[in-house]
C-alpha cells in the first residue's frame, strides 16, 4: 500500500504533464460542444461562458432545418462507405500482388503507386473535373465516388505489413494447394486485421471530411455531402449566426468520433504494424 | 499493441500471440477445407469492372422523392430539352443562404406557382466567388446552368468570354420598359446598348452606427456629415479599459470582406479614382494616396480596427460604426441588441462619393430558345416591381425598379423602416464603379490585399499603391485585348 | 485488360483447366497480377497521373478556363514564376509552414509518446483524446478555432491575459496569422506522430534496455544510446509522412485565413488553388503544380536517401 502511494507520488509530475496535454487537446473540443448550445451573444462574451446558462438545443434544430441535412447524411454515408470499401479492396489486392506474386518489375509498379502520394488532390481537381464531365458524371454518385477510389497510402501500409508475415504459414498454405485468392481472404487478411482497420479508418475519415471535391462536382442540394452542407449555414452578405454553425460542425464531427471510439483499440497497432519496421 | 518477444530469435513483428490467434482462427481443418482443390479460385467474379475505362452515359441521379423537380444538370450540347409534363425546366445558380436564401427561394416558389409553363430550380453554390468558380468549371466541362447570379466583380469576365446572352430582344418581346429599371443599376450591366446583367440584389455601402453608443457619447442621432465631423466624435466613441481598447469608433473589412468596395467611395470623396473606364490606373496618384493615408491614420491613431467579420464586431459592440452593404441591413436589425442607425456616407475633402454593389442575373448563351425564353421569364419576374419590393423588404437590398421605389407600399414601408430608405435616397448620388475593381479579373482582391498592407501592415500607402497599380496594369492587359476582340 | 493469350490452333480443343495450366506456365503470375492490381493501377493512371500530365500541358499555355482555345506560350509561365516576388514569398511561406508543422508535430509527438508510454493510469484515455483531432474535418475545426483565436472573446486570449502578455490579433496580423495556422495544425496532427512513435517505442526489444542497465547506463544514457537510435526508422517514416501532409494542408488555411492577410499564409498548394480557381490563371496554376510535385518528390527521396544512411536498423 505504502509502496503504491509512494510510486504515485513519484509519478505525480508525469500525471501533471498528462493532464496538461489532455487539456490542451481536449478543451477546444469541449468549447465547440458547449458552443453549440450557446446564443451568439454568449459565444461573444469575455471572460468566456463555460457552460451556457440556458442550453439552446434549438441551435441544432435551426441548423438541421436550414438545409436538408438528412439528405446530406445519406449522401455522405453512401459516398464514404462505397469509397472505403473500394479502397480497402484495392489496397488489399494491390499490396498482395506486389508482395506475393512473382513478377519482374514489381518494384517499378510499387514506385508507380507510391509516387501518387505526391500528387495533391487540389492539383488534380480541374483535370478530374473535366474527365468526369466527359463521362457525364457531374452531380452524380459516380462522380463523387469513382475518382476517389484509387489508393496509394493504404497499398503502402498493407505492403509493408505483408512483408513481415511469416512465410512458413503462407508456404504451408500454398503447399496445401491454396490458390492466391483463397490465400488472400482466408490466411493473409485475418493476419492483417489491425492494418485493415487502419486503412479503412483513414479512408473513411478522409472521405467523410472531404470538402473540395464534393463542392466542385455537385451542383444540387440533393447531391451535396455534409461538409459542403455546412456552408449553407453561412451568410454571403449578412450576419453569421454562430450557434447553428457550431451545431453544424458537430453534425460532421460526431459520427467520426463514434466510429473512432469503436475502432480505437485497433488503430495504434494498425497504423504502425506495417510502417515502422526494422 | 505489439508485445515484445521473449526470445529475440523471431524479429518478425508478428507476435506469437497474434500468430497463435491466427492459427487458432483457422485450424488445419479449415485450411484444408478452404484450399482443398488445386484451383486458383478465379477472382474475375469479384473483380470490380473498371468503370472509367468505358465512358457510359450518365446514370440518372437519384433525386430525392421529396423534391418533385428532378433537375437534370443543364445538358450540354446537343441541347435537348427534357420535357416532362410539358414544363420547361430551368436551373438557376445563386449565392444566397440563410435568411437571404429563404427570401430567394420564396421568389422562386412564387414564380413556379404563378404559371404552368416553366419550373425554376434554385441551386445554391456558395459565396459570390464560389458561384463564379463553379460557373467557370461548368463552362470548361460544358455543363452550365441556365440562369446565374453574378456579383458586380464577376459578370464582366463572363461577358468578355462571350458566354452571356444579350437580353434586349427578350425585354422587347415581353414589352418590359427598360427605362423603369433604376438607371445607374441597369447601365452597369449594359454594353454596346445590350443588357447582359439584370440588377437583382443591388446594394450601396451605408454608414451603420450603434445608436446606443451614439447616445452614450451624447452625439446627435445621425451619421456624420463629413469625415472631419466624425473625427471630432471619435474620442467620445472610444472606450478604453486598462490600456486596451474595448470599443473602437470604426471598423475596416479585410480583403475577403470586400475592403476594396468600401474604400472606393472614400477615394472618390478625396477626389481620386481607382481607374478610368479604359483601364488607365489612377490609384497611385495623389488624391487616392491621400485617402489611403487617412485610412491608415484611422488605425495608427487607434480609433479604427481591421476586422475579419465587421458585422459580428459591430453587433457585439466592439465597433461603434462601419461601412457595410445594405444587404446586411435586415440581418443586422434582427440580431442587434441595440437600435441600428444608418446614414449616407460621410463627405470627404472633395465632397460626396458613393458606389453601387451587389449582384444581378444573367442568362447563359447556347441554350435552346425555349429554355432561354423560360429563363428570361424568371428574370423578368424576379426583377418585377412586386418582387423587387418583396425582396427589398426581406433583405435590405434596393428596389431595382423606379415604379417599385415610388409605389405606395414601398413608401409606407420606408416610413416604418427609415433605415431602408437611406440606401434608396443615396442611390441617385451614386456613380458606376471603377473598371479596375470590377472589370479586371481579381481586381477587387488585388486592391483589397493592397489595402490590407496599408492598414494591417502599416506600409507606406504611396509604395503600396504603386505596387498595386503595377499589378493592376499587368492584369488589365489581357482584358484590354479581349475587349478589343469582343467590342472592336 | 489482360492480354489476349489465346493461341488458336494449339489450344482450341483443350480443356479449359489444361489451358489454365498452360497459361500459368507460359505467363507465370502475370494474369493474376493484372487481375489483382490492375483496377487500382488503371484508376491511379486516370485520376492521378493523367491530371499530372494534363497539368504539364496546361503549364505551357495561358488558358483562362473558359476560352475555347488554349494559347501555347512555351515556358513563359515558369519564367514568370521564377521572376515573381510573390512566388518567392509563397515558397518561403511554404518552407516556414513545413518546418513549423513538421518540427512541432514530430517533437511534441515524440514527447507525448514517451510520456504516455509510462505506466500511468488513464493513459489509454489520454492517448485516445490526443489522437481524436486527427480524424476531424479541417473545415469544421477551423470554424471554432476562428472563434477561439479572437483577441477579444477567444479562449486563447484567456491564459495570455492571466500571464499579463499582449494578445495578438492572430488571424489579422501578417506575423501571427502564420503562427496561428501552424498552431492549429499542430493541435490537430500531433496525435498522429504520437501514435507512430508509441508503436516505435513498443517495438524496441527489452533486452537492449537490460543490456544497457548491466553496462551501468542511467535513464538518460539508455535513452540516448538505446531509445533514440532504435526510433530511427520511426522518425524517418514520421518525417516523410509529415512533410507530405504538411505540403498538402488546405482546409485549415482556406477557412482560417484564406491565405491572408496580405498573402502571409499563402503556401504553395494554396497559391495553386488561388491562381487556378480564383484568378483563373490555369497555366500558372499548372506550372506551380509541377513545381510542387517535383519539390515533394525530391524532398522525400532526399529524406529517404539521408535516412538510409543515418538510420541504423536494429536487429
Amino acid at each position: 500500500m505504502a509502496a503504491k502511494s509512494w510510486r504515485l507520488l513519484r509519478q505525480l509530475p508525469w500525471y501533471g504533464l498528462m493532464l496538461v496535454a489532455v487539456f490542451a487537446i481536449g478543451l477546444p473540443l469541449f468549447w465547440v460542444a458547449t458552443g453549440s448550445l450557446k446564443t451568439t451573444r454568449e459565444i461573444y462574451t469575455f471572460p468566456p461562458v463555460w457552460l451556457p446558462q440556458h442550453p439552446r438545443w434549438d441551435n441544432f434544430s435551426a441548423a438541421w432545418h436550414a438545409a436538408p441535412f438528412g439528405r446530406f447524411y445519406l449522401n455522405s454515408i453512401i459516398v464514404t462507405l462505397a469509397d472505403t470499401a473500394a479502397k480497402l479492396f484495392f489496397a488489399l489486392t494491390t499490396a498482395y500482388a506486389l508482395v506475393f506474386l512473382n513478377i519482374r518489375g514489381r518494384n517499378l509498379v510499387f514506385l508507380f503507386v507510391l509516387a501518387a502520394l505526391f500528387v495533391p488532390v487540389q492539383v488534380t481537381l480541374l483535370p478530374n473535373y473535366l474527365t468526369v464531365g466527359r463521362l457525364g458524371w457531374i452531380n452524380t454518385y459516380f462522380g463523387l465516388i469513382v475518382p476517389m477510389m484509387p489508393v496509394a497510402f493504404g497499398t503502402f501500409l498493407f505492403r509493408q505489413h505483408f512483408r513481415t508475415l511469416s512465410r512458413e504459414v503462407l508456404d504451408a498454405a500454398v503447399i496445401d494447394g491454396c490458390g492466391h485468392w483463397r490465400l488472400l481472404w482466408d490466411v493473409v487478411l485475418p493476419m492483417s486485421r489491425p492494418v485493415a482497420v487502419t486503412v479503412g479508418l483513414l479512408a473513411l475519415v478522409g472521405r467523410w471530411n472531404d470538402f473540395l471535391w464534393p463542392l466542385v462536382v455537385t451542383n444540387t442540394v440533393e447531391m451535396r455531402t455534409l461538409p459542403v452542407g455546412i456552408t449553407y449555414l453561412y451568410q454571403v452578405e449578412g450576419v453569421q449566426n454562430w450557434g447553428p454553425i457550431f451545431a453544424g460542425t458537430l453534425f460532421v464531427m460526431v459520427p467520426v468520433l463514434l466510429v473512432y471510439i469503436v475502432a480505437q483499440r485497433w488503430i495504434v497497432s494498425g497504423i504502425t504494424s506495417g510502417a515502422v519496421k526494422g | 499493441m505489439v508485445q515484445r518477444e521473449d526470445h529475440g530469435m523471431l524479429r518478425v513483428q508478428l507476435t506469437r500471440r497474434r500468430l497463435m490467434a491466427g492459427l487458432v482462427g483457422m485450424s488445419a481443418a479449415t485450411l484444408l477445407a478452404a484450399c482443398g482443390q488445386n484451383q486458383s479460385a478465379s477472382p474475375t467474379a469479384n473483380a470490380p469492372a473498371v468503370q472509367a475505362a468505358t465512358p457510359t452515359p450518365a446514370p440518372a441521379t437519384a433525386a430525392s422523392a421529396a423534391t418533385p423537380s428532378k433537375t437534370m444538370a443543364a445538358t450540354g450540347a446537343p441541347a435537348v430539352v427534357t420535357q416532362t409534363g410539358s414544363k420547361v425546366k430551368v436551373t438557376y445558380w445563386g449565392s444566397f443562404s440563410g435568411n437571404l436564401g429563404e427570401a430567394e427561394q420564396e421568389v422562386v416558389r412564387r414564380f413556379n406557382a404563378s404559371q404552368n409553363d416553366v419550373e425554376v430550380t434554385y441551386q445554391y453554390q456558395g459565396s459570390y466567388e464560389d458561384t463564379a468558380q463553379k460557373l467557370t468549371q461548368a463552362l470548361a466541362a460544358k455543363q452550365t446552368p441556365d440562369i446565374v447570379l453574378l456579383s458586380d466583380v464577376w459578370w464582366f469576365k463572363f461577358y468578355l468570354n462571350d458566354v452571356l446572352q444579350p437580353l434586349n430582344d427578350f425585354f422587347a418581346q415581353a414589352k418590359i420598359d427598360l427605362s423603369d429599371y433604376v438607371d445607374p443599376l441597369i447601365n452597369e450591366g449594359t454594353r454596346k446598348g445590350q443588357v447582359y446583367w439584370v440588377p437583382f440584389a443591388r446594394s450601396t455601402p451605408l454608414f451603420y452606427y450603434n445608436k446606443a453608443a451614439w447616445s452614450e457619447a451624447g452625439l446627435p442621432d445621425r451619421g456624420p456629415e463629413t469625415w472631419d465631423e466624425f473625427l471630432q466624435w471619435v474620442p467620445k466613441l472610444l472606450k478604453q479599459d486598462g490600456g486596451k481598447t474595448t470599443r473602437f469608433a470604426f471598423a475596416h473589412p479585410n480583403a475577403a470582406s470586400y475592403a476594396a468596395w468600401v474604400f472606393q467611395p472614400v477615394v472618390w470623396q478625396w477626389g481620386g479614382k481607382y481607374s478610368d473606364p479604359d483601364f488607365t490606373i489612377h490609384l497611385q496618384e495623389q488624391p487616392a494616396v491621400e485617402a489611403g493615408r487617412f485610412w491608415q491614420r484611422s488605425i495608427t491613431e487607434g480609433w479604427a480596427v481591421s476586422s475579419k467579420d465587421p458585422n459580428a464586431d459591430f453587433l457585439n459592440g466592439v465597433t461603434a460604426a462601419m461601412l457595410a452593404s445594405t444587404g446586411s441591413l435586415a440581418g443586422l436589425e434582427q440580431s442587434a441588441k441595440f437600435p441600428v442607425g444608418t446614414a449616407m456616407l460621410p463627405k470627404g475633402p472633395a465632397g460626396f462619393g458613393c458606389c453601387t454593389g451587389g449582384s444581378g442575373l444573367a442568362i447563359l448563351k447556347g441554350k435552346p430558345a425555349e429554355v432561354q425564353r423560360a429563363a428570361f421569364q424568371y428574370v423578368a419576374f424576379a426583377t418585377s416591381p412586386e418582387m423587387t419590393t418583396f425582396w427589398s423588404q426581406k433583405t435590405g437590398y434596393m428596389p431595382v425598379r423606379k415604379s417599385a421605389a415610388q409605389s405606395t407600399a414601398m413608401q409606407q414601408y420606408f416610413q416604418n423602416h427609415p433605415n431602408f430608405k437611406t440606401a434608396v435616397d443615396q442611390l441617385p448620388k451614386t456613380r458606376p464603379q471603377d473598371a479596375a475593381r470590377v472589370w479586371i479579373p481579381n481586381g477587387d482582391q488585388i486592391i483589397g490585399k493592397g489595402l490590407e498592407r496599408v492598414t494591417i501592415q502599416r506600409e507606406d500607402p504611396q509604395n503600396v499603391f504603386n505596387d498595386v497599380a503595377r499589378t493592376l496594369t499587368d492584369a488589365a492587359k489581357p482584358v484590354v485585348e479581349q475587349l478589343k476582340r469582343r467590342e472592336g | 485488360m489482360a492480354r489476349d493469350v489465346v493461341q488458336p490452333a494449339a489450344v482450341s480443343g483443350l480443356h479449359w483447366r489444361a489451358m489454365l495450366t498452360w497459361m500459368q506456365q507460359k505467363l507465370g503470375d502475370w494474369p493474376l497480377f493484372v487481375l489483382f492490381a490492375g483496377p487500382n493501377l488503371v484508376l491511379l493512371a486516370i485520376f492521378t497521373y493523367w491530371p499530372l500530365l494534363y497539368n504539364v500541358y496546361l503549364s505551357l499555355t495561358s488558358w483562362d478556363l473558359i476560352a475555347p482555345v488554349k494559347p501555347f506560350v512555351g515556358l513563359t509561365n515558369y519564367r514568370n514564376l521564377a521572376a515573381s516576388a510573390e512566388f518567392r514569398t509563397v515558397l518561403l511561406n511554404t518552407a516556414i509552414f513545413a518546418l513549423g508543422t513538421v518540427g512541432g508535430t514530430t517533437i511534441l509527438g515524440l514527447a507525448l509518446a514517451l510520456l504516455l508510454n509510462l505506466r500511468l493510469r488513464g493513459r489509454t484515455l489520454a492517448r485516445a483524446i490526443i489522437f481524436a483531432p486527427v480524424l476531424l474535418s479541417g473545415a469544421a475545426i477551423s470554424v471554432f478555432w476562428i472563434n477561439m483565436l479572437d483577441p477579444r472573446f477567444g479562449l486563447v486570449a484567456l491564459p495570455l491575459r492571466w500571464l499579463g502578455l499582449p494578445v495578438p490579433d492572430w488571424l489579422n496580423s501578417p506575423h501571427w496569422a502564420m503562427v496561428a495556422v501552424i498552431l492549429v495544425y499542430i493541435w490537430q496532427n500531433t496525435g498522429f506522430s504520437m501514435v507512430l512513435y508509441l508503436a516505435g517505442l513498443q517495438n524496441i526489444p527489452h533486452e537492449l534496455y537490460e543490456a544497457a542497465r548491466i553496462d551501468g547506463a542511467g535513464a538518460v544514457a539508455s535513452f540516448r544510446h538505446v531509445t533514440l537510435p532504435q526510433l530511427g526508422p520511426t522518425t524517418l517514416f514520421v518525417l516523410v509522412v509529415s512533410v507530405i501532409n504538411s505540403f498538402q494542408a488546405f482546409d485549415l488555411i482556406k477557412v482560417l485565413t484564406d491565405g491572408g492577410p496580405v498573402n502571409a499564409t499563402t503556401t504553395l498548394l494554396f497559391y495553386i488553388y488561388q491562381q487556378g480557381f480564383v484568378a483563373f490563371n490555369a497555366g500558372r496554376a499548372a506550372a506551380a503544380s509541377i513545381v510542387l510535385f517535383v519539390l515533394l518528390l525530391g524532398l522525400s527521396l532526399l529524406q529517404l536517401r539521408l535516412g538510409e544512411r543515418r538510420v541504423h536498423y536494429g536487429g
